[in-house]
């Protein structure tokens, strides 16, 4: 398979089904006393090959939701599924592998092993797996995120922007049917979040990859295909083809 | 996985270098004890080889009993008119009588030449130079009365040449003798630090008791003749009473008693190695502990990207596994250095030992990196479970692990594994079991290892209570430091406490030990004087030392004390014989059943109430026992006495005991006076003429077996120093860990205003609290251990249970001072930590 089959065949318009999807989800925190209701029954859908981002105040149940539909942490009610797979029924060791084989992972700090180099970072997932690499998919990643250069270096002698994007690659090596990206940006200047935001756009417009990207940034927001936004645990609103000002329009109106 | 695993140790040189410390030095411990045994056993093995390798076959008296210990089996001589026989049988080349006896050369100083242990051999020399396995390297074979032949190491240590004269202690009066020549024992100067003199046959014969008699006699065969003929044509003009034997058979069963005697060394040896080691697997434990939980993140994160709980578990044994193997690696060739310390150490401490070669063994490399790899990784495998419980989501954000485990079960599963312990040990000490005890002290130190973070941060509390009124702010931080994480100090300061605790446990034991010989010594013995050799392990003296201490004015009533060898109800045992007539004014014997001085003069048996209780045994009751010069019989008990540790267990009159032994050796003499004026000094003047005895008051007798006690005790300390160093070696560890996982923290301080004194004096303090727990935990547990090892021993003659308190004081102290300086590196660190750079850090 090369690189150009990858981009004919899994690009263009938005597959069928949805990647994952919750169903009245609930996280509460804390006893009888001091409960707290991170995630207030939550229904909602990410469809497949699409770019979807999450937004709402701080405290709304942004990276709750996202970790409960990725199997970081389980709910208190509530199904989450990826794919067809329920979540709730896995076990630990099923959980690894869900998160392993079909799930990818963006952080806000970056998060690769500081003691290994950059190709040994993105090489990681499918070493754990003991899988072979893709080697023309893994060039081709470096190659678009421009980090070739980078590959011996490990994360402390590079700068923010490239830690992010061999975090990116290491997200996309296994080609995952669904990425979770926590405000990716959060950590970059404006010049390294553009390229990183542009990227996770192209990778889904250009190799039908799903994302899901949690974020503050109206501007970020706006690379989406689509914005959900919460408040207090609850889904209040959606925005389809968002642009910035329609976003911050719709963050005013929530009163974040 | 493997990748991240050896990428990891070798970013972290440093926490790899710190853990591996206690492994390095436990495994150079056992490396060396086994390097050192071996070679010690290689050098006697072979010498032996060499003593006999031209001997054939021997004849000799055959064993009454085996006798595994000390210098082997007892033989009865046998008659001269063998040799002819035996000389007469086809093929038989060469026979040569050979018999030997005691014989100590006295310096051209006037004090005696003394091996510290090795035996002062005296022996017939044989002219046959094709048998001997001496050899002349100057003058001439000793052929007269006066003639004596000295081993070179003797020559060389104290200046002898031939022609000279020199002064030699035997079984009779002292005599001088001319040196004809001066010898060697095959290649080697001496035989493994034993002294020897050889005289001609018939004046060997004559100074050993032996007239008309031999030891042994040593035959080669002529070229071509048959062996296995030529041994059964041998044994067939023997007399009953008498065997021949292989050369290789004497070699074998002389090189064999060393050898266990090697074993029983090396196994003391190896017990503190794995002490060592068993304190090392704290240090290990912790720095694992610290460890995963800073890497938290990290390994957390792995579980993201999709690693499963059991390669995560396996990243951190392999981890353990490499730390482990490196540092066996590291510590078996130190081993190697460490045998020539020990050997050092052993030395300083005045056992001489003879040196040959160094032995390295394949199994000495099993060994080592066995115990090595296997107590690191065990170690770790604690640490290893709670890095798989690390859920996926710590990676993310401020994710705080507030998995405070149940204190409850923590209290519950440390009681029992406590209780279990204890259970054992007192079984153990009842039976006897060293096992068991052994079994017990782990399962003791292990449950109260789970059992300190309970106190931990009370404690820590109180101990830094007056740090902090003393030192202000930064002690004050120190202990909070130290309270912040119980667990984590009273896992840091557990190595510590299982080092301390020994270490208390000797000094309890110890100091009853030692008041229980000195009041046993008063109990046992009213003699004014006593008279022994002046260094530990000789075998005996001159018999006429008896007779000439009796001469000396003064002297009312003189005792000589024989030890022996026999049989009884079928168990090999130590004899003691002590003359009837003036028993009661040299020694106490305090008779629980039946009579003392009348049983002993007629030839009858005394035992203890301990032996008599072991072995059911009352007055009148018949003993089948053996000797080895008269073969079986049977003795009457005629009295049971109380404990008397100086005597021992089995008792009989001195002229009962001289008819059973051939020529023995007297150990001790007992001197009463009547204190005239003048009698001590007259009693040293007569005993100069022995200068390997010394003349003691009881009170200086009570001092020198105290001084012996002493010296061991010393011994032990010095080997148990190593598990105190390691445990330090834990504390810096736990305390760098701290620094960098602080490093934050620590440059916030220094922002705000903290000097670096300041950081020194916080780290200092928390150290010095940490210390001073573990101490006294461990000063605790190892009284009461200590205690309890004295009390179950009451029966073996401690009878008096001493808590030293004053060194269990000092003890403490020394700690908090170790922990003074194990802090000075850490806080060093700390005190340099660029400000900027750690407020930077995250």
């Amino acid at each position: 398979m090369t690189s150009t089959d990858v981009r004919a065949s899994e690009s263009g318009a938005p597959q069928p089904g949805a990647a994952a999807r919750a169903v009245d989800l609930v996280k509460t925190y804390g006893n009888d006393d001091a409960i707290v209701r991170a995630l207030d029954g939550i229904t909602i859908e990410f469809e497949r090959g699409r770019f979807t981002a999450v937004m709402g105040p701080s405290g709304s149940g942004k990276s709750t939701l996202m970790h409960c539909m990725a199997g970081l942490d389980r709910p208190t009610s509530g199904q989450s599924f990826v794919g067809d797979q329920e979540i709730g029924q896995l076990d630990d060791a099923g959980l690894t592998q869900l998160r392993r084989d079909r799930i990818g992972f963006v952080f806000q700090s970056f998060n690769l092993i500081p003691t290994l180099t950059a190709a040994e970072n993105i090489r990681l997932p499918a070493d754990l797996a003991g899988k072979k690499v893709d080697g023309e998919w893994f060039d081709f990643l470096v190659g678009q995120l421009g980090i070739a250069d980078r590959l011996g270096h490990r994360p402390s002698e590079m700068s923010g922007g490239q830690q992010q994007r061999a975090a990116c690659a290491r997200a996309l090596i296994g080609r995952p049917d669904l990425i979770f990206a926590d405000e990716p940006t959060g950590n970059l200047d404006s010049n390294a979040s553009s390229e990183m935001l542009a990227f996770l756009r192209r990778s889904v417009s250009e190799f039908g990859q799903s994302i899901v990207m949690v974020t503050h940034d109206p501007r970020g927001a706006a690379h989406a295909d689509r914005v959900v936004f919460l408040a207090d645990g609850k889904l209040v609103d959606e925005l389809i083809d968002p642009t910035a000002d329609s976003v911050l329009e719709q963050m005013k109106n929530l009163g974040g | 996985m493997w990748k991240v695993t050896v990428s990891g140790l070798l970013a972290h040189k440093l926490r790899l270098a710190l853990t591996a410390v206690a492994i390095v030095l436990g495994v150079t411990f056992i490396s060396g004890t086994l390097v050192l045994t071996d070679t010690l056993r290689n050098t006697f093995t072979s010498l032996f080889g060499q003593i006999y390798q031209n001997v054939d076959f021997e004849v000799r008296g055959t064993a009454a009993f085996s006798d595994s210990s000390g210098i082997g089996s007892v033989r009865k001589a046998i008659p001269e008119s063998i040799l002819p026989k035996v000389r007469h049988v086809p093929g038989v080349a060469i026979a040569e009588g050979t018999v030997t006896g005691y014989a100590q050369f006295v310096a051209p100083n006037g004090k005696a030449v003394t091996t510290g242990g090795a035996p002062t051999i005296g022996a017939s020399y044989d002219t046959h130079q094709q048998i001997s396995a001496l050899h002349l390297s100057a003058g001439r074979a000793p052929t007269g009365p006066n003639d004596v032949a000295m081993d070179r190491g003797t020559a060389t240590k104290y200046h002898f040449a031939v022609g000279d004269r020199v002064k030699i202690l035997l079984l009779g009066p002292p005599q001088t003798f001319t040196i004809s020549g001066i010898v060697r024992f095959g290649s080697a100067d001496n035989l493994a630090g034993a002294t020897l003199a050889a005289f001609a046959t018939p004046t060997a014969q004559h100074l050993f008791g032996l007239d008309g008699k031999f030891d042994a006699i040593d035959v080669v065969t002529s070229p071509g003749a048959d062996k296995t003929t030529v041994r059964r044509d041998i044994a067939r003009v023997l007399p009953a009473g008498t065997e021949v034997v292989t050369g290789q058979t004497v070699a074998d069963e002389q090189s064999s008693s060393i050898n266990q005697a090697l074993g029983f060394f090396s196994t003391a040896l190896l017990v503190f190695a794995c002490i060592a080691l068993f304190v090392g697997g704290f240090t290990i434990f912790n720095t694992f502990s610290i460890i995963v939980g800073q890497r938290t993140r990290e390994l957390a994160l792995l579980r993201i990207v999709g690693a499963s709980r059991r390669q995560v578990f396996r990243s951190v044994l392999i981890e353990a596994a490499l730390v482990g193997l490196l540092a066996s690696l590291v510590g078996l060739g130190l081993g190697v250095v460490a045998a020539i310390g020990l050997e050092a150490l052993l030395t300083a401490f005045g056992i001489t030992l003879p040196t040959g070669p160094l032995v390295f063994q394949g199994r000495t490399v099993v060994a080592a990196l066995v115990v090595g790899v296997g107590v690191t990784v065990v170690s770790a495998v604690s640490p290893a479970r709670r890095a798989v419980r690390i859920p996926p989501v710590a990676a993310l954000g401020d994710h705080r692990s507030d998995q405070v485990e149940s204190l409850r079960r923590r209290v519950t599963i440390g009681s029992v594994i406590g209780l279990v312990g204890m259970g054992l040990l007192a079984l153990g000490l009842t039976k006897p079991a060293i096992e068991l005890v052994g079994l017990g002290a782990v399962a003791v130190f292990l449950g109260i290892g789970m059992l300190a973070p309970v106190v931990a941060r009370p404690m820590s509390s109180i101990l830094g209570r007056p740090l902090a009124a003393l030192f202000g702010i930064s002690a004050k931080l120190g202990r909070e430091n130290s309270m912040r994480s119980p667990r984590r100090t009273a896992q840091t300061s557990s190595a510590l406490m299982v080092g301390l605790a020994l270490v208390s446990t000797i000094a309890v034991f110890g100091a009853s030990v030692s008041t229980s010989a000195t009041s046993s010594v008063d109990h046992a013995i009213s003699a004014d004087n006593i008279i022994m050799p002046s260094t530990v392990g000789a075998f005996g003296f001159s018999a006429s030392v008896g007779p000439t201490v009796a001469r000396v004015p003064g002297v009312t009533s003189v005792s000589t004390i024989y030890n022996g060898r026999f049989v009884a109800a079928r168990a090999v045992a130590t004899i003691t014989a002590v003359s009837a007539k003036d028993l009661s004014q040299t020694v106490i014997l305090r008779m629980a059943n039946g009579v003392g001085p009348e049983a002993l003069a007629a030839g009858e048996l005394l035992i203890d109430t301990t032996t008599a209780n072991n072995r059911h045994l009352s007055v009148g009751s018949i003993v089948p026992v053996t000797f080895a010069l008269t073969g079986r019989s049977t003795m009457r008990v005629g009295g049971i006495f109380k404990p008397n540790t100086p005597l021992g267990s089995y008792l009989t009159g001195e002229s009962f005991f001289l008819q059973h032994f051939a020529n023995p050796l007297p150990v001790a003499v007992l001197v009463r006076t009547s204190g005239a004026p003048g009698t001590q000094a007259a009693l040293t003047r007569a005993v100069e003429a022995y200068p390997n005895l010394k003349v003691q008051t009881r009170a200086e007798f009570e001092k020198s077996q105290q001084a012996q006690i002493n010296q061991l005790l010393g011994l032990i300390y010095v080997l148990l120093a190593l598990a105190i160093v390691i445990a330090l070696i834990g504390i810096v560890n736990t305390l760098m860990l701290s620094v960098f996982e602080r490093t934050h923290e620590i440059g916030l301080l220094r922002a705000v205003g903290m000097r670096r004194r300041q950081v020194r004096a916080m780290i200092r303090s928390e150290s010095v609290i940490l210390s001073l727990f573990g101490a006294i935990i461990g000063v605790v547990v190892g009284t009461g251990l200590g205690v309890a090892l004295a009390l179950s021993l009451k029966q073996q003659g401690i009878t008096d249970v001493v808590v030293p308190m004053s060194s269990l004081a000092v003890f403490l102290v020394l700690s908090a001072l170790l922990g003074l300086a194990a802090a000075t590196w850490p806080a060093r660190r700390a005190a340099r930590l660029d400000v900027l750079a750690a407020i930077a850090t995250e």
